[in-house]
């Protein structure tokens, strides 16, 4: 088994971002993609370990299982071998209703309890930098049981205090006051659970199942805890680091390069060095 | 026939200075751009858009100074640009307010309206800022009028009838025109989306006047022998006009992919006002419709152009 595993010059850190995000994926679990990475990465399950998960794409699609990859979840490549294609009507509403297990998203910031920021940079009245908006980002992390964020890893990203918290994490704003609570006390009924990890440039992250606290779980090649720790403006736990993070495989990487995403859209192939 | 026809240009001066608007289509997708592109050319000046997601279109009509009001949850060229730079720079520069929510709460603030109900209930984004007081934008410019902008941006209230706990209303969207962007409508309105139809059920029944452009207008008799393919009953929509290639640069399911060049250009080109005033000499003043697809060529155009058996273009260059 272990030979399986490719040597560092088969592959990048793309390729092992998105095989990370894939073995978060577990079979028969119904699956909210996003664009992009993460879009490859949930294919890249339904190839390999989770034959039987199901795919749902933001702007309508329900169960899907598209030829080629979309390149937004609008694109046209959604419908196609689909069990429906409607709207966003039907997305949310089963996302609501409490359809799906696990959602990936992505962030400009998060903070030691999983908030995220996709919103803005700076003072929200008069920003530094105006960002895309939330999007689905709060709608996912709200109705999923999971939710897994792949983000760049640098130490403004991660901060202390986000500027704006667009996506919920464990302890989250209890309005009009504004104060921190739990998630749990503040979902109440419609709790179902929240960020289950962060993979980021450098390693993979998880949140203690009693405090939802960040701590870091692996390291990606090259990166020490040490040097993980210092790469966050917070005070990163590293006592439960377990390892490594796993390098794909071969087959893993077959599929990404010469299935999933032949084009390289989302995941350059790397160069071979003479 | 019914009288619905109507002209490019008439379409754009249906739409006033300080109109609400809204769009068909998701992101880079279905976008009604010759439209977009007409009321630039007529110059509007203070709109309200009142978007489920946003995307080129608001960039192009925020970089051109329509827009007064912005309120959705997203804005961006999904691979082709990463954040609406045009809506960024007028944000910082204090020329526009942005009203935040989240995009579930924005397609349930169409449902809502579509349904005539005046606010829906869900339980989504609690703990985020979205629901800060402090940031209720249109509050704090003074429009909460409770006529066309709603007296509060969002009430919380415990569920009345099961004790589900907290829940968040929100207020029915109140759009004064849809401008819809399809493949094919009848002659009486009919509408017939192929593909994801995103959130345009909704949009269209929610607007008080809904135009639809579409790449072609068929006999309503083709689309009444099978009228459970069809997406919008003819008497909600108003004014119907035909314009194929009409969504371009966005894409259109089974006609033509997304022009990705086009919109990395005009994301690169356009982070100053110069350079959107730039791009905008080069692409829409002094031009119509006709001689921006004359400009654009067919051999961009073939390239575009879906196969027919697959719904997407084959020769389209996605990747590196």
């Amino acid at each position: 088994m272990e030979s399986n595993y490719a040597t560092p010059e088969e592959y990048g850190l793309p390729d092992l971002l998105c095989c990370a995000a894939s073995r978060e994926v577990k079979d028969n679990e119904i699956v909210f993609a996003g664009t992009g990475l993460p879009m490859v990465a949930i294919m890249l399950a339904q190839k390999t370990h989770a034959p039987n998960l199901k795919l749902i794409f933001e702007a309508g699609t329900l169960d899907g299982r598209p030829p080629q990859i979309p390149t937004s979840v609008g694109d046209a490549r959604c419908e196609m071998g689909a069990s429906r294609s409607s709207g966003l009507n039907d997305a949310f509403s089963v996302a609501q209703r409490g359809y799906v297990d696990l959602g990936f998203l992505g962030g400009a910031e998060v903070d030691e309890y999983g908030n995220v920021n996709t919103t803005c940079i700076g003072n929200y009245l008069d920003p530094e930098l105006r960002l895309t908006g939330s999007g689905g980002n709060p709608d996912i992390n709200s109705f999923a049981r999971r939710t897994v964020f792949i983000m760049v890893h640098e130490k403004r990203r991660f901060t202390d205090q986000v500027s704006y918290i667009t996506s919920p994490g464990w302890r989250v704003k209890k309005w009009p006051e504004g104060s921190f609570v739990h998630r749990k006390e503040l979902y109440g009924s419609a709790y179902r659970g929240g960020p289950s990890a962060v993979i980021s440039t450098a390693g993979v992250f998880r949140f203690d199942d009693e405090t939802g606290r960040i701590y870091l779980d692996t390291c990606h090649r090259g990166n020490s805890p040490e040097q993980i720790r210092e790469m966050c403006q917070f005070d990163l736990d590293i006592s439960r680091v377990s390892g490594e993070t796993l390098p794909p495989t071969r087959e893993e990487l077959h599929f990404i390069h010469s299935v999933l995403d032949p084009e390289q859209i989302f995941i350059p192939k790397v160069k071979h060095k003479g | 026939m019914t009288g619905k026809r109507i002209t490019l240009q008439q379409a754009a001066e249906i739409i006033k200075d300080g109109s609400s608007l809204t769009f068909s289509g998701f992101t880079i997708w279905r976008r009604p751009f010759a439209l977009v592109f007409e009321l630039i050319r007529q110059g509007r000046k203070g709109l309200h858009l009142i978007e489920v997601n946003g995307g080129p279109q608001t960039e192009f009509l925020v970089g051109a100074g329509c827009v007064d009001i912005w309120e959705s949850c997203w804005v961006g060229h999904e691979l082709y640009g990463k954040y609406g730079a045009n809506l960024s720079r007028k944000v910082g520069n204090k020329e526009i307010i942005v009203e935040d929510y989240s995009h579930a709460e924005m397609l349930f603030r169409f449902a809502a309206a579509a349904s005539g109900a005046p606010y829906a209930a869900t339980q989504t984004s609690l703990g985020t800022d979205l629901h800060n007081p402090e940031y209720d934008m249109l509050g704090r410019a003074g429009l909460r009028d409770g006529k066309r902008i709603p007296k509060h941006k969002y009430i919380f209230t415990e569920d009345p009838f099961y004790g589900a706990g907290e829940q968040v209303l929100v207020p029915a969207a109140k759009v004064d025109v849809a401008v819809m962007c399809v493949q094919q409508v009848g002659e009486e309105g009919t509408v017939r989306v192929n593909g994801q139809f995103y959130s345009d059920p909704e949009v269209a029944r929610a607007a008080d006047i809904t135009i639809v452009m579409a790449e072609e207008i068929v006999p309503e008799e083709y689309l009444r022998r099978e009228s459970d393919r069809n997406t919008i009953a003819s008497f909600e929509v108003d004014y119907i006009l035909e314009c194929p290639f009409g969504a371009h640069p966005t894409g259109m399911f089974g006609r033509y992919d997304v022009d990705g060049a086009f919109l990395k250009d005009f994301y690169g080109r356009t982070r100053t006002q110069e350079g959107f005033d730039d791009f905008a000499k080069e692409w829409i003043h002094g031009q119509d419709h006709h001689s921006y697809l004359e400009k654009l060529g067919w051999p961009r155009m073939l390239n575009l152009k879906a196969n027919t058996a697959l719904n997407y273009s084959t020769g389209v260059k996605r990747g590196q």
